[in-house]
């Protein structure tokens, strides 16, 4: 029960602030695909850089565990391209579609009911999936200083050396 | 009277315009940051939305066939029950409603203007796009496991 209401509480402070990014509209996720308006990747982002930091930090001083999904590239590649083709013409990703229907765009209600079908259809081919492209590169738990073979805190500050310059080259091209 | 109307019409544009901008997404991403710190400090959870729908899909099909969603192995992994993220996704609705309607951002949208401009107001034709592209993007974010 308590882990619910943390569910939930989370949620709330979450679809609050994708609110208030102003991230939860067509324009802006057509925008970033189209590579009109940048919004929604600042967005991102911003959350991964401090995420980054303070989740490292916390896995460092012994008070959080880290949840490294598998690389399996089948999975990654085909699924990251067949979500893209959803994404563009849906014009939304899971979560902002619930945060856009609570700004009143009720449109989305059709994209939230395919999204339920699909989930469905994902569910029913499952066990074919999970035999095939889930198998296909199979790499394991991988994450990027693991690869690299450095610590995290070397991998850290180059990131956000990477993504500040992103951020400069946005607001410099008025993206 | 005059430079009282000017001094309220100015207000409300400006009120209307901050309204529309919005924060700065660099503010509100790195206060979501900061979130998901504290939801992975105090809860453990990783922020994800996309296998609510598949449990909500098991949910709806236990309705009408709950011996056959019990026997489909990917409802055997992932219990058709309410966890932390769907009420994560639940959520976010009610956040999103909030923060709309405190800063007059709230608008009954069907058709989003940037695709009235290319294909037109017509909500079918949006409507059937959207759920088609829903249902390929969800099946997408489960396969590549995001």
């Amino acid at each position: 029960m308590k882990i619910l209401i943390y569910g939930f509480a989370t949620g709330i402070l979450f679809g609050f602030l994708l609110q208030r990014g102003q991230v939860l509209r067509y324009e802006k996720q057509l925008g970033a695909l189209r590579l009109l308006d940048m919004t929604i990747v600042k967005f991102m982002l911003s959350s991964i850089l401090v995420a980054m930091v303070g989740i490292y930090l916390l896995f460092d001083l012994g008070l959080v565990k880290l949840s490294v999904k598998p690389t399996i590239l089948g999975g990654n590649i085909l699924g990251g391209l067949v979500f893209g083709v959803g994404w563009g013409l849906f014009g939304f990703c899971p979560g902002t579609a619930v945060g856009a229907a609570g700004e009143g765009r009720w449109g989305v209600l059709w994209g939230i009911a395919g999204m339920i079908v699909g989930a469905a259809v994902f569910a029913e081919t499952y066990p074919f999936l999970k035999s095939t492209v889930l198998t296909w590169g199979n790499l394991g738990k991988l994450t990027l200083p693991q690869v690299l073979g450095l610590n995290h805190w070397i991998v850290i500050p180059v990131m956000i050396a990477a993504i500040l310059s992103l951020f400069y080259w946005f607001e410099k091209s008025g993206l | 009277m005059g430079h009282g109307g000017t001094f309220l019409s100015v207000k409300g544009k400006t009120v209307s315009g901050k309204s529309r901008e919005g924060w700065s997404p660099y503010l509100a991403g790195a206060l979501t940051g900061l979130v998901m710190v504290f939801s992975v400090w105090l809860s453990g959870k990783f922020f994800g939305a996309s296998t609510s729908f598949v449990r909500t899909a098991g949910l709806l099909e236990s309705l009408v066939a709950p011996e056959r969603v019990e026997r489909l192995p990917y409802f055997l992994e992932n219990p058709p029950k309410l966890d932390w993220q769907w009420m994560f996704v639940l959520g976010i609705l009610l956040g999103s409603y909030a923060a709309a309607k405190l800063f007059g951002d709230f608008r009954w949208e069907a058709v989003p203007p940037m695709w009235q401009e290319r294909f037109g107001s017509d909500q079918v034709t949006r409507g059937l796009t959207a759920f088609a592209g829903g249902a390929v993007a969800i099946f997408g974010a489960r396969l590549a496991d995001g």
